[in-house]
């Protein structure tokens, strides 16, 4: 065995270089004056200090972080349900529906966000449906629904997945055992079903929830430009600005932001699991 | 004990199809209250459908399941007043030994207090005080096991149904468990519905054992019945071990087998009837030959712990003997270039006659066609042969496509066949044709011996039911030269086993004796299972 580990060496050093050096960078840069190298530079606060004193970007985090938990919520709402009946279904049904569910990601993410704009703009498909039903409605495109329609869309499929993977692992006889010990079908759910899909579901959380609230393109694209979330701002900084230094420190404070919140929801799962 | 008054339930006539396999054939079945009852049978008897269907997560295709006097095949299980040991246990592996064991509590809604007081007196019951707050997925086999038996027990179900519980323990352990579970149903005095296939468990637990097979009851019996007064051939062969003879009854206690006549306490059959009979090998105690019921030789003897298990064989076997012609290499073979074909003489059956085809022809001359050079094998295109429905000698040539042939001979001839009547049997083999080469490259002699001998054995009245033959030989096999060697085919005859502590050498001569309550006779099986 101790010859073997020696093995995983190059594959450390691999990690190493591709993962915690850029971070390791990202952090460095937001500590240090703009037009620094990494030679000669000089350490600051400024970047931070200048995030946390400018109410706008306080609003847009707060927008974003909202945004991303609306997302999450419907995501679960719908995404449970679905897995649920999947992993109720034959094997042959099971396979259909989950390979339906993946079918969409094999295109790019883009393309099909691009397709929301054709399919919610004015006298586009939503709308004369909309209009069919005599739901009242306004505009459709470039607003904060719009955005969100188009977060559930790509990242339900995530929710989906992970939540129907805790639950095709679940051993039926459980369920059976419970309705032997008196449980009608909703008790079983409640306490036998429930419980031990929670990894499930908050890995599916973590899933939906990070990307959510750090992405860029799809408020870009389906909210014109006047939605403006976190992640476009760190977009800007470093694209269209060019302030490496600031988007750095935006990008550390969504991290550790995102760590906290990680922590909180994973220290619930481990209650809720285990009474 | 049986009475009408605690009939707790009752199977009528339960039929269960999965797909298009009937699992369940008209099951009716009484259980009695506060009885150890199992169902015993092989895997596919239908013993866990018919559980399952009592638990109410299978639903019956036909017939009525009487509960305290209800039907309650329509009942989900959450409503039955039974609960049951899964297989695997089942505990739910989110939850503690206490919560696992106060489930069923928490759902009636009871008091915190009453939950405690009902999960600590279960714990004590199991033998596993202290241990409320352990993982359940953490814990052995056995515990597993206890903690199951203490969740299904604490609703305080009238009937408790377990489902091969001891399957997944060790040996040591599963003879514990079996004190064990008895213990509890004697304590807490309810009915236990116990699934098994060990015939073992079923004997030491049971109050009443259910012998089924194929969807059927075969027998319904003590444990001291299925035993000693198995029904049939098949519980006997399934509970216990145990010498089965084909007999006849003369009259009321008179069985006539191995051509004796025999005095037994059974009555009630037609005369002349033919019957099942068993005795138990620790039933037959091995004497000198004149003092004995039976004679015989001692075949083999197996020490098996606390006794010797003696086979004594009491009617010869039947032997075949047939001609294995060996020609030279040379002369079943033909050459050209690096073309090699061969080819045998063979015989063939006037009643084999009626259905064969090149194949066959191919198969039993054993044709080959190769090429030397490369090793290849090559396909034999095309048999040509004169070969009619009549005894005779024919000509038979074997075709490669590359011009290639051999031409041999088929002798139609009515096969040998001999008959023993005393053990119903029937063996038949041809004279063969073969050559040093082919006996030198066998990997199994006796297999291919049998193989190109043809030679089989069967049951006289039932020519589907094979007999096991053995094969003996004289010659050297690496050294075999041209010439016509004999190769006997023989059954084994009429065998008894015998358990007894005192040893007895092999191919001793000895007298077999039993009394005549040690013979139980049985009404043959029907040909409707």
């Amino acid at each position: 065995m101790k010859r073997f580990r020696q093995l995983v060496i190059p594959y450390l050093a691999w990690s190493l270089v591709m993962l915690l050096l850029p971070m390791v960078l990202i952090a460095f840069y937001s500590f240090i004056k703009a037009g620094n190298s990494i030679v000669h530079f000089q350490l600051t606060l400024d970047n931070y200090l200048r995030f946390f004193t400018d109410r706008d970007f306080l609003i847009i985090l707060w927008r974003s972080l909202a945004i991303a938990l609306k997302t999450t919520g419907i995501c679960l709402l719908l995404g449970y349900p679905i897995a649920y009946v999947i992993s109720r279904s034959s094997e042959k049904v099971q396979q259909r529906l989950i390979l339906a569910i993946t079918l969409p990601m094999w295109i790019n993410m883009l393309v099909r966000t691009y397709a929301w704009i054709g399919l919610l703009s004015a006298g586009g498909p939503v709308e004369w449906v909309l209009n069919l039903l005599h739901i009242p409605h306004g505009e459709l495109l470039y607003t904060e629904t719009a955005v969100l329609i188009g977060m559930v869309y790509n990242f339900l499929p995530f929710m989906i997945l992970q939540i129907q993977t805790s639950l095709a692992k679940m051993d039926r006889s459980l369920l059976e055992a419970a309705s032997d010990l008196g449980a009608n079908g909703w008790q079983a759910f409640r306490k036998v079903t429930l419980p031990l899909s929670l990894p499930g579901v908050v890995s599916g959380i973590t899933l939906v929830f990070l990307p959510a609230v750090s992405a860029f393109f799809i408020p870009k694209l389906l909210g014109g430009g006047q939605y403006f979330l976190i992640g476009n701002v760190i977009e800007n900084q470093f694209i269209t600005v060019g302030e490496w230094n600031f988007g750095s420190a935006i990008s550390m404070i969504m991290a550790v932001l995102m760590m906290l919140l990680m922590m909180l929801v994973r220290r619930l799962d481990a209650r809720g699991g285990r009474k | 004990m049986e009475n009408e008054k605690n009939k707790l339930i009752q199977f009528r006539h339960i039929v269960k199809n999965f797909d298009d396999q009937q699992v369940l054939k008209g099951i009716d079945l009484d259980i009695y209250e506060n009885e150890f009852v199992t169902l015993l049978g092989p895997s596919g008897c239908g013993k866990t459908t018919l559980l399952r269907i009592l638990g109410g997560f299978i639903d019956p295709d036909g017939g009525e399941v009487i509960f305290d006097g209800k039907d309650i095949a329509k009942l989900p299980p959450y409503k039955r007043e039974l609960n049951t040991v899964f297989q695997k246990y089942a505990l739910f592996p989110h939850l503690n030994v206490y919560e696992n064991i106060a489930f069923g509590l928490r759902l009636q809604k009871m008091s915190e207090d009453v939950i405690e007081q009902k999960v600590k007196k279960m714990l004590k019951l199991i033998g596993l005080e202290g241990y409320e707050n352990k993982d359940v997925t953490l814990m052995s086999g056995g515990q597993q096991q206890r903690v199951a038996i203490a969740r299904a027990l604490v609703n305080e179900p009238s009937v408790l149904l377990l489902d091969e519980p001891l399957g997944a323990l060790d040996l040591k352990l599963r003879k514990e468990m079996q004190y064990e579970l008895k213990r509890i149903q004697q304590e807490v005095g309810i009915t236990f519905i116990f699934v098994t296939h060990d015939q073992e468990e079923a004997l030491t637990m049971s109050d009443k054992i259910v012998v089924m097979k194929e969807g059927e009851i075969m027998q319904v019996g003590t444990p001291e019945d299925i035993y000693n007064e198995p029904a049939n051939a098949y519980v006997a062969k399934f509970v216990g071990e145990s010498n089965l003879i084909p007999g006849r009854m003369i009259q009321d206690r008179l069985v006539r087998f191995n051509d004796t006549d025999f005095d037994c306490v059974d009555a009630g059959f037609r005369p002349q009837e033919l019957v099942d009979v068993v005795i138990r090998p620790e039933d037959i105690d091995i004497v000198a030959p004149d003092a004995g019921k039976l004679q015989g030789t001692v075949e083999s003897v197996l020490f098996k712990g606390v006794h010797y298990e003696v086979m004594v064989e009491t009617i010869p076997g039947t032997h075949i003997t047939v001609n294995m012609h060996v020609n030279r290499n040379e002369a079943n073979e033909k050459q050209e270039g690096d073309l090699r074909i061969s080819a045998n003489n063979f015989y063939l059956d006037l009643e084999d006659m009626k259905d064969w085809d090149d194949a066959d022809l191919i198969a039993r001359a054993d044709a080959q066609a190769w090429n030397a050079a490369t090793d290849e094998l090559l396909p034999i295109e095309r048999v040509q042969t004169d070969l009619k429905d009549e005894l005779g000698e024919y000509s038979v040539t074997f075709h490669t496509v590359d011009g290639l042939f051999i031409t041999r001979k088929i002798w139609v001839i009515d096969q040998k066949v001999v008959e023993n009547r005393k053990v119903n049997e029937a063996v038949s083999a041809f004279n063969f044709f073969k050559t040093p080469d082919e006996i030198q490259e066998s990997i199994a002699l006796d297999t291919d011996l049998k193989t190109w001998a043809n030679a089989q054995a069967w049951k006289l009245d039932d020519e589907n039911e094979t007999v096991n033959l053995s094969v003996e030989y004289d010659f050297d096999p690496e050294n075999i030269r041209e010439g016509i060697y004999p190769v006997t085919f023989w059954t084994t005859g009429r065998e008894f086993k015998i358990h007894t502590t005192d040893f007895v050498e092999e191919g001793r001569k000895v007298g077999l004796t039993f009394e005549p309550e040690d013979i139980h006779v049985m009404e043959k099986m029907g040909f409707s299972e």
